[in-house]
């Protein structure tokens, strides 16, 4: 691990775009994870199911993203 | 990082097996009270259990083996099960918890793909230096005059938005998750940090830079957007 003061870095449009994303209202990592089961249960039996506040961290959590998506596609699978 | 053949054949524990044979078969109609009650529907459940989390552990891999240095079948059956054993302890250490919101296998399989999902994107930087760096920005990609005379305003207006509105710590964070791209848990486990703690991070980075760009005219307000007041200055 380094810390560097003065690196160069591109603000390409893809991390524009990450920096300046709406996550509000605010939900946590940990809130998200509890919550997953039942959002992709729910998502899977309605696919218009709204859950502001997951949708939001969902944008903004790429891992807690896929983590979500992964759940979505076992559950509509052979192991659900 | 490795190459995915699309060709290679599937783990053992990821090939599909016939729903009306697989669904369920052997699970108890109580998961709570069979693995909290001694005995052999205790065992059989747990050795259920580990059944299932192997397979969504390995379903997981799988889906993310490109991410890894060495995508073979016997890699993937490897972190598998050391992913599936780790959500097992995990798991029955809440399993208290479980409300029955949800299905109880639901329920199980978010332990093994966060394990999976976590380990895999622990190998695929385990040789790899993580640097924390602050911001020094280059102009962006020439993409065509119209097209990037606006973009380099806006990426212009957000580095400004970043040297005014954020602390060196939240801008260093925000330059490894957001510009880098390392992957959260990882750069969690570099500084001994949480997910969560650097979501928050990332959170308020983004709420302060909206904020300024709102009050800048660069971005419309919307009605999801970050009151003033939920902005304040580097702390």
């Amino acid at each position: 691990m380094t810390t560097s003061p003065g690196a160069r870095a591109h603000l390409t449009p893809d991390a524009v775009d990450a920096l300046l994303r709406d996550t509000s209202p605010w939900l946590s990592c940990e809130d998200c994870f509890e919550r997953m089961d039942t959002y992709v249960e729910a998502l899977v039996a309605d696919p218009a199911y709204e859950d502001r506040a997951m949708a939001a961290h969902l944008r903004g959590c790429p891992a807690c993203a896929e983590e979500a998506e992964a759940l979505v596609d076992l559950v509509t699978g052979d192991l659900g | 990082m490795g190459t995915v053949n699309r060709d290679d054949p599937l783990p053992v524990a990821v090939q599909t097996v016939p729903a009306a044979t697989a669904r369920r078969r052997g699970e108890p109609d109580d998961w709570v009270v069979t693995l909290t009650t001694p005995g052999p529907a205790r065992d059989a459940a747990l050795r259920r259990l580990h059944d299932l989390m192997v397979r969504a552990a390995a379903s997981q891999v799988w889906r993310m083996r490109g991410a890894l240095p060495d995508p073979s079948a016997h890699t993937v059956e490897d972190l598998a099960n050391q992913a599936a054993d780790d959500a097992m302890t995990a798991l029955l250490g809440k399993l208290e918890s479980f409300e029955g919101r949800s299905r109880f296998t639901t329920w199980a399989f978010k332990f093994a793909v966060l394990q999976a999902a976590t380990e895999v994107r622990r190998v695929q930087w385990q040789h790899r230096e993580v640097e924390l760096r602050d911001l020094e920005v280059e102009a962006p990609a020439h993409e065509g005059p119209d097209h990037a005379a606006e973009a380099r305003d806006l990426a212009s207006a957000v580095e400004l938005a970043m040297r005014t509105v954020l602390t060196p710590h939240q801008r260093r964070i925000a330059v490894a998750l957001l510009v880098d791209g390392v992957p959260i848990d990882v750069l969690a486990d570099r500084l001994g940090s949480t997910r969560g703690a650097l979501y928050k991070t990332v959170h308020d980075v983004r709420v302060r830079l909206r904020a300024e760009l709102v009050a800048t005219g660069h971005l419309d307000a919307t009605p999801s957007s970050p009151s003033p007041s939920s902005s304040a200055g580097p702390s």
